[in-house]
């Protein structure tokens, strides 16, 4: 880790001497480097604070005790071997899959189009707009959830007499606008520190509008585009409690995992989990290496 | 709009209709989709949920009887005793409560770890980055649930305690219940807090600081009457971002909880899920919703809504 390299550097500092005025500067110093030390030890005591339950759990889908350290039984693959032979598991993560595929896919063209109507033109209630656009990502998954069960349960049905039965598909109407302001706020940041003339100039050379949209507009949009979509993705995959309610008899990874913690499978747990981890690490070290994620993520992006 | 080429041969007004329809249509095609979807999906099922909370269901059937009444309001605050003894008030001053404190804590140890990474650049940016935002994107289920095998009677916490000899028997701390809930939701909203609050520190000029300390400012002065006026705005919508989906959350609590605390997303959804109580949920939820536009109405007078962006 970062921290501990940076530690045994600093070690041979001198300790206060007394002379006189250079006390003073000297303790000064002290005071910053004291400081500095601290911050990193705090930010050191953090990172092992967000690591130390994961790395726990990754311990322990190796474990042949799979709930806890002791006694320690020693380690072995067979939790690995068990959870991808659990036909109805994989069936969940293949939902998943193809749910948050579908989901990030409709907010994305929707995010997209309506990032365009909100960075490029004006219109009435455009601060309501923009308002609404965002909401999904801020109500409570209880409250949406329970609010969508409602409507496609009772109320299409008993007032419309539209029958959607709770299912795949209930699922992915519900994560498209969940995804749908992580998509909007990604591309509309993007296009607000879009040099319009760019796309003015290659009109006065000739560009018709599609060529214009296609060589200069979707380029430079592409990647806000591709992590609003990764973000749709990634919210879509991870959620539980909105599926939870709307998915019907269907499950979904995060419903097989609710039931398996529920009722106390922890070792396909410990496995498909420290799994979800891994592969998660490859995603972002790859991300991080081809795009700004910080700036995507902290919303700091086109102040570099 | 300057999209348009201009076509020779047409009247002004041709031209001015012209542009106004393909502008309009523009504007249609932009804004239009995501309108109709989220009118479909999200203000239809909320404005009816608002309704449903005045309605009553027919037990036998689960249909709606669309007669205005106060009933599931009622019974939100009636019970044995007084209103302050219901299930559903303890669980929602519960719910403020742990929200707060995770709020809070939150703030306090992201602060440190935001102004280190705004302040140093480099390997130690990218190594730390990443290691804080893998936990980010892990699954927040997968995240409860590592802290499900490190607290309890027999967790990994008390256990390992337990055979170093530090104590004799597990400790009433690390087992499931409040404390646990509130360590769980920290380690999930985390990342949101130190990210608002990077986002706003690394904007900062920090010759600023140096200014204010060249005339004389102690470290603490600095800290008070510089940095933190300039970083409200990320301290605000970080807060935001922990407390609101700590306020309703469920995962959490269920897993940290083991059925000793009871918050209010728990509450809604074992009603709604064990009698299909939509009413009695939809009233609940009301307050939930209220709760957290009376927070964003109070951030607002701060931050605008573009400062909650990316997050």
């Amino acid at each position: 880790m970062a921290t501990e390299t940076d530690a045994g550097t600093e070690t041979d500092r001198p300790a206060g001497t007394d002379t006189g005025a250079g006390t003073r500067i000297l303790d000064h110093e002290r005071k910053e480097w004291l400081l500095g030390r601290g911050l990193y030890v705090v930010a050191g005591a953090l990172l092992v604070f967000l690591w130390i339950p994961l790395a726990v759990m990754i311990i322990l889908s190796f474990a042949v005790n799979a709930s806890t350290f002791f006694p320690f039984r020693g380690f072995t693959l067979a939790h690995y071997g068990a959870t991808f032979a659990d036909a109805a598991l994989m069936g969940s993560l293949w939902n998943s899959v193809q749910i948050a595929t579908l989901a990030a896919s409709i907010a994305t063209v929707l995010g997209v189009l309506a990032s365009f109507a909100l960075a490029r033109y004006a219109f009435p209630l455009k601060e309501t707009y923009r308002t609404f656009g965002i909401l999904p990502m801020v109500i409570p998954g209880v409250v949406l959830g329970i609010a969508l069960l409602i409507y496609f349960r009772t109320l299409l049905p008993q007032l419309f007499g539209i029958v959607i039965v709770p299912g795949f598909w209930t699922v992915v109407l519900t994560h498209s606008v969940y995804g749908f302001p992580f998509v909007l706020l990604l591309v509309t940041s993007r296009l607000y520190t879009f040099d319009e003339s760019l796309e003015e100039a290659a009109r006065d050379l000739g560009a018709d509008p599609l060529t214009v949209f296609r060589d200069i507009t979707l380029p430079i949009v592409a990647p806000a585009i591709g992590a609003g979509f990764l973000f749709a993705w990634i919210r879509s995959f991870e959620d539980f409690i909105r599926a939870f309610f709307v998915r019907g008899t269907m499950d979904v990874l995060t419903t097989s995992m609710f039931s398996m913690i529920k009722y106390g499978t922890a070792p396909k747990m410990n496995a498909i989990s420290s799994f979800i981890v891994l592969v998660i690490a490859v995603v972002l070290a790859v991300a991080m290496n081809v795009g700004n994620v910080t700036g995507m993520v902290a919303g700091t992006e086109g102040e570099e | 709009m300057s999209t348009e080429t201009p076509e020779r041969g047409r009247s002004a007004r041709e031209r001015a209709v012209g542009a106004f329809t393909s502008r309009a249509s523009k504007l249609g095609i932009t804004a239009g989709p995501a309108l109709i979807w989220l009118f479909l999906l999200l203000l239809a099922p909320l404005t009816f949920m608002v309704a449903v909370s005045f309605t009553n269901v027919n037990t036998l059937t689960y249909e709606i009887i669309w007669e205005p009444t106060m009933e599931n309001y009622g019974q939100l605050f009636a019970g044995e005793g007084p209103f302050w003894q219901t299930a559903f008030f303890q669980s929602l001053t519960l719910s403020y409560f742990i929200a707060a404190v995770t709020t809070v804590l939150c703030l306090v140890l992201a602060f440190p770890l935001a102004y280190l990474l705004a302040r140093r650049g480099g390997t130690t940016f990218k190594v730390v980055i990443f290691l804080v935002l893998l936990p980010f994107f892990t699954m927040y289920l997968v995240r409860a649930y590592s802290w499900y095998l490190m607290f309890g009677p027999s967790g990994v916490i008390n256990s390992t305690l337990i055979r170093i000899g530090i104590i004799d028997g597990p400790l009433g701390l690390f087992n499931y219940g409040v404390p646990a809930i509130i360590v769980g939701l920290t380690h999930a909203y985390f990342p949101y807090m130190l990210l608002s609050l990077y986002a706003s520190l690394d904007g900062l000029d920090f010759s600023l600081t140096e200014a204010a300390r060249d005339l004389g400012a102690s470290r603490i002065e600095t800290l008070k009457d510089v940095i933190l006026p300039l970083v409200l705005p990320g301290i605000i919508s970080g807060s935001l971002f922990v407390f609101v989906p700590a306020l309703g959350a469920f995962i959490t609590p269920q897993f940290l909880g083991q059925g000793k605390v009871l918050m209010i997303g728990q509450l809604i959804e074992e009603r709604i899920n064990s009698l299909y109580a939509i009413g009695y949920g939809s009233a609940a939820s009301m307050f939930i919703v209220l709760s957290i536009v009376i927070a964003f109405a109070l951030a607002f007078r701060y931050v605008s809504i573009e400062d909650l962006g990316g997050v």
